[in-house]
């Protein structure tokens, strides 16, 4: 087991490597210069020249690089060249108010994923099963920041239930868990964000079900004498495993990939840092907000494949 | 957006099917396969005698693509949706020919209207543009950001996924863990960084989202062909003297097509609501281009004049996007293909 | 069991209730808070001259900061374009023997929010702050901010106690206009931080009317009164002033009808009936803004004059009108006509045969141009709509027009590289303030100011334009200088150095329970006098 985990942990460091080039690589893809857009536009090309030179970035490329990993290694990830701020202080602060969002969508749809996917699976092929599947089905195929805009209209502009946009009344920094008015500016970009994953969770609950009830201890237990609530019961906990499984993987996604919905409630998270990264081209915190996520995201994968191999066998790969 | 890495389908029984259990074989694959020889079998049986093991009631032994095609023909909830998605596909295809305006031909009087408006059926957007029209061309980018990224990835990434599973070993291993960095990243993240990276556009959309699908690809291409090495018959084949490109065509291929086919399907939808978001961040086409996202981000701001005519962009990915689902949906189901 | 609640009881219970809410309301009355969604993507930065444009110096820069000179916002001047008037200086004059040194007399008994004293030294100090490279207290960010402001000034030195002299490169009368971008910061907290400007931008100290009190970052900035301000008529009546960026038109808009901000800056011009219906209050004014195309004098069609007044002989600007509800200026010139050297500017009417004409007798017909265009950005109005329009109008008249969208900060590297850089744009889409005459006229037709060393992109040069705006720069009395400046507008008309559309009118949008906001004819609004009902 030791061996295993320390195995995963030495193949996850190239990884993490070949990570940190695509994310360097990224940014100078792009055309033009990444201090232009951080400047005011009476700001002339020789002035750009003096700050870039104060910034390094006349450096050669893999100079650069090679100086920006070692700086990241050390948990530096530089200056954020639009607020001076930095950028480990930004990304943490916004990777973890993505995460709140998180904590909160991905039980939601696991709860109600799982409720449906076992009403589902356990009356297969009837028509309680196609309505459950077909909801499943819209959640996944519905654009969410489409979702979200119409909830703000009709819940925020229209009924003035819920607020339209933002993190609480005084910002991130004072949110407040406890109270509500804090909390009621949680609720829709929870909603919006927890839809695909109801869907997926609702689809791979549905299939473990169906598959697990096929299998031959269901009918000897039966067999037993058992109730058919009792049978059921037995089934939905051999088909935890798989589910557990997603909703883990879940999670991770969804602090790197939410982005369209942040943006729609201005929620402050770590999509919402990423866009206006790309939009300002502030290099340094778009090689560490990019860097940062994909990292959380393979933490979360190992995190997930580890619990996962105990549980069970099958899953292991070789 | 689907998370892939841990698709399960269902292996699920569809009402009324008799046939055997499908085994992942092409059908240049049965001819290897006694079990699924049709034709001179089936006259053999029939002049055996009766008490013969072999006397079984002569039914006729479907083919696996032949039982594919029946499970489909008698699942009418994924003819009617591929129905809806043939007419998207065609509507969009066929758009000088039906769309009743110029979608870009503006008029400033003619702004903001609702349903109807003097023979605008669908009202107009915030330049006076017919949306109907801009609906049916917009389908063109949007069908198009959907369809090519997941046509080109499934190329690259298959052709990169049986490569590695054929040649196994190191190779293989180069090849997956190469792979596992792109897999690092949420499909989100990636395809924004990306499209952000290199400024936006269509081409630099679709690039960005081949990009994003290729390492998903590669890995099912690369399970299916481990499997079939598992299974012996690459191993037999050889041993009988078949040349590395025979081997190739008629076992690795016709077995690894099923699932790419099938997985391939079902990232269409996932391809279109990705492309949709990249345009709505202004990531993806440029104006005065029409495509769904696009048009949903610019007609946000109009949302308090007409309401219903600005969410109309978003009902018509949704109706892509869930048809295409349904569909691939059906198609797993009719092929009964573990991944 | 139902219980009887005596009737005595509870009338007594409402009586206080609604004592109690009107003791509250009457407290609140003289302040409330005022919530503002700025249409910046991220919270102006607080160190010294703010950056996210002219909206940071709007909200943050000027309520943080003075400047030597300060612009007029006040009622009296809501009618006419805003002029600068005395700020921490309470008055200047070029020096009588050397009129390349400018003598500013600060003004006595001023603090800093920190408590120290405002004297020349400071001011000297706020110079090598902006400008010199080698001095310990240079911040490299404001070099980006403030250089541009500073670029005539080659030295500052301190005369006495509250006396200081600008040393310029050339003969400069409009010097103090650009001294009024320019802020001014306490070398005393500067000191105490260490020069930490990361640290400094948290606990920031100016003279402004208003104190820095908290924020979340990117999400909310909280000011609040500064008591003490010199100006006793400016000292804030809200009791705190609270800034969101919310770069989005439509969420601007959610939140105003939710009630979750009670001002937004510039709703989208389709929301204004929902607005109003909700009993918003929309304010507009004609500001110095306009909104035109610089072109390209280098190559291309827009090198020939007749082709430029084909182009605005080309637009109907009543239809752009309509296009955005009514919420602009017919732009006939570079300035909006209540500037006063505005004067009597050639017009170009919409008349789209007389373009034709003269494109024949240029040989450009069609006309085939491309221009470089936004799809968003600070002051660019509805660039898209608005830009489907110039097109399909000069498509009509003879022109071929096509347009490349970039997103704004690519369309400003456009501007600021030079049509050298980019040939192969004939005109761009830039907006511009025209506050003050330099930013107005000079420093697009002057050829000193060809990019990238200026704002002269498209490369124009006329050596009679390059007399006047000399004559301009040395011409010290204001009435004579008036008339030069108007004769300088006159003949950029004549020459049709842009194509000229719109002008902004500056719309915003408040709750009705906001009292007291005059709007100036301004880039710079005065929030002090603003209170918010309960």
């Amino acid at each position: 087991m030791i061996r295993y985990v320390l195995r995963r942990i030495l193949y996850a460091i190239p990884i993490a490597f070949g990570v940190s080039v695509v994310c360097f690589s990224l940014v100078y893809i792009a055309p033009g210069d990444p201090l232009q857009t951080v400047m005011p536009p009476d700001a002339t090309a020789e002035t750009i020249a003096i700050v870039k030179h104060a910034y390094g970035f006349d450096k050669p490329l893999p100079v650069q690089f090679l100086i920006w990993l070692g700086r990241v290694v050390t948990g530096d990830f530089g200056m954020s060249i639009a607020t001076r701020r930095p950028v480990f202080l930004e990304v943490s602060e916004a990777l973890a108010n993505t995460a709140l969002l998180a904590m909160f969508a991905v039980p939601l749809a696991f709860f109600t994923g799982y409720v449906m996917g076992a009403v589902a699976g356990s009356f297969a092929g009837r028509w309680v099963d196609r309505v459950v599947t077909g909801a499943a089905v819209v959640g996944v195929s519905l654009p969410n920041y489409w979702l979200g805009i119409v909830l703000v209209i009709v819940f925020a502009v229209e009924y003035m239930l819920l607020p339209a946009t933002g993190m609480g009344p005084n910002g991130s920094t004072a949110f407040n868990l406890l109270q509500w008015s804090n909390v009621q500016f949680l609720i829709l970009p929870v909603v919006t964000l927890a839809m695909i994953p109801i869907g997926i969770l609702a689809r791979t609950t549905r299939a473990a079900v169906a598959e697990v009830r096929n299998q031959d201890f269901v009918q000897t237990l039966r067999a037993k004498g058992l109730s058919e609530w009792a049978v059921t019961r037995h089934v939905l906990k051999n088909a935890m495993p798989q589910v557990l499984a997603v909703m883990g993987l879940q999670f991770g996604y969804l602090l790197g990939g939410s982005i369209l919905v942040e943006t729609v409630f201005t929620w402050p998270g770590s999509g919402f840092l990423l866009s206006k990264a790309i939009i300002n081209r502030d290099v340094p915190v778009l090689q560490g907000t990019i860097l940062a996520l994909s990292l959380v995201f393979v933490a979360t994968n190992f995190v997930v494949d580890l619990l996962q191999s105990p549980i069970d066998p099958r899953i292991r790969r070789a | 957006m689907t998370d892939y890495s841990s698709v399960i389908p269902a292996k699920a029984r569809i009402q009324g099917d008799r046939a055997p259990a499908a085994a992942p074989c092409s059908s240049q694959g049965q001819a290897l396969d006694p079990r699924f020889r049709g034709g001179d079998d089936v006259k053999e049986r029939h002049t055996k005698p009766v008490y013969d093991e072999q006397a079984l009631p002569a039914t006729r032994v479907r083919g696996y693509w032949q039982s594919v095609f029946y499970r489909l023909q008698h699942d009418p909830v994924t003819l009617f949706f591929a129905a809806i998605v043939v007419l998207i596909v065609l509507a969009a295809v066929c758009a000088p020919l039906i769309a009743p305006f110029d979608p870009y031909k503006e008029s400033i009087v003619g702004r903001l209207k609702p349903f109807g408006w003097r023979g605008h059926p669908l009202g107009t957007d915030e330049l006076g543009r017919d949306m109907l029209s801009r609906l049916i061309y917009g389908g063109r980018v949007s069908l198009l950001m959907g369809v090519v990224p997941v046509l080109v990835a499934s190329l690259i990434g298959g052709m990169l996924g049986v490569v590695g599973g054929f040649l196994g070993g190191r190779a293989n291993t180069a090849i997956m863990r190469t792979m596992d960095v792109f897999y690092a990243f949420p499909s989100v993240l990636l395809a924004v960084a990306i499209a952000g990276a290199m400024g936006g556009g269509m081409t630099n959309g679709m690039l960005a989202l081949t990009l994003v699908f290729v390492p998903p690809m590669c890995r099912v291409a690369e399970t299916a062909t481990t499997q079939i090495r598992a299974l012996g018959f690459i191993e037999a084949a050889r041993a009988s003297g078949a040349r590395t490109t025979t081997i190739i065509r008629y076992h690795v291929l016709g077995n690894v097509l099923g699932p790419v086919f099938i997985y391939a399907s079902s990232l269409v939808s996932v391809s279109i609501l990705l492309a949709s978001g990249l345009s709505f961040l202004g990531l993806g086409v440029r104006p005065p281009v029409p495509d769904w996202g696009l048009m949903l981000s610019t007609l946000r701001q109009s949302i308090y004049v007409v309401p219903f005519v600005c969410a109309l962009p978003g009902f018509a990915i949704f109706i892509t996007s869930i048809c295409c689902n349904l569909v691939s949906d059906g198609l797993r189901a009719a092929m009964d293909v573990r991944m | 069991m139902k219980v009887a609640k005596p009737a005595l009881l509870r009338s007594v219970f409402a009586l206080a209730l609604g004592a109690g809410i009107s003791l509250a309301g009457a407290a609140a009355q003289a302040g409330g808070t005022l919530v503002v969604g700025m249409t910046a993507g991220d919270l102006p930065i607080t160190t010294g001259n703010p950056d996210q444009g002219f909206e940071g110096y709007r909200f943050v820069g000027y309520n943080l900061y003075d400047s030597l000179a300060l612009w007029d916002l006040s009622k009296s001047a809501a009618d006419k374009a805003s002029e600068i008037k005395p700020g921490l200086a309470a008055e200047w004059h070029v020096d009588e023997g050397n009129d390349k040194r400018w003598i500013f007399k600060l003004r006595t008994g001023v603090k800093w929010h920190d408590g120290c004293d405002f004297t020349a030294a400071d001011v000297v100090w706020n110079f090598t702050h902006s400008k010199d490279p080698q001095a310990p207290e240079f911040d490299p960010g404001q070099l980006a901010q403030a250089t541009v402001y500073l670029a005539n000034a080659v030295h500052a030195s301190k005369i006495d106690e509250h006396t200081v002299a600008f040393d310029t490169t050339v003969p400069d009368s409009l010097f103090p206009y650009e001294l009024s971008y320019w802020l001014l910061i306490s070398p005393c907290r500067a000191k105490e931080v260490k020069y930490n400007w990361t640290e400094y931008a948290l606990r920031p100290s100016g003279t402004g009317p208003y104190r820095f009190d908290s924020a979340a970052p990117h999400q909310r900035m909280e000011l609040v009164p500064n008591r003490d301000y010199w100006d006793k008529a400016r000292v804030p009546k809200q009791d705190r002033l609270v800034l969101v960026p919310m770069p989005e038109a439509s969420t601007r808009t959610a939140a105003l009808l939710a009630g979750q901000v009670n001002w937004i800056e510039a709703p989208s011009p389709d929301a204004i009936d929902r607005l109003k219906s909700a009993g918003m209050q929309i304010v507009t004014n004609p500001y110095p803004h306009n909104w035109t195309y610089q072109l390209n004098f280098v190559n291309g069609p827009f090198t020939d004059k007749r082709v430029r007044q084909a182009a605005n002989y080309a637009l109907s600007r009543a239809d752009m009108k309509e296009l955005l509800n009514g919420l602009m200026l017919e732009g006939n010139s570079t300035l909006p006509p209540s500037t006063p050297y505005y004067g009597h500017p050639k017009i170009y009417e919409y008349d789209p045969s007389k373009a034709k004409q003269l494109l024949t007798a240029a040989r450009c017909l069609p006309c085939k141009v491309t221009f470089a265009i936004s799809t968003s950005g600070s002051g660019q109005m509805q660039p898209l709509p608005m830009n489907e329009l110039v097109k399909s109008q000069m498509d009509a008249a003879g022109f071929e027009v096509k347009l490349e969208p970039m997103d704004w900060n690519a369309l400003i590297a456009v501007a600021r590289e030079g049509v050298d850089k980019h040939p192969q744009y004939n005109a761009i889409n830039v907006s511009r303030q025209t506050q003050d005459p330099f930013n107005a006229l000079i420093r697009h037709v002057w050829t000193p100011q060809w990019a990238p060393k200026g704002a002269n992109w498209g490369h124009y040069s006329n050596p009679e334009m390059d007399k006047l705006i000399t004559a301009i720069f040395a011409e010290f009395d204001t009435q004579k200088r008036l008339k030069l400046l108007t004769q300088l507008n006159e003949s950029m008309n004549e020459e049709a150095v842009m194509i000229f559309v719109a002008h902004d009118v500056n719309p915003r949008a408040l709750s009705p329970k906001v009292h007291g906001f005059v709007q100036a004819q301004s880039w710079f609004q005065d929030l002090t006098p603003v209170s918010v009902e309960p």
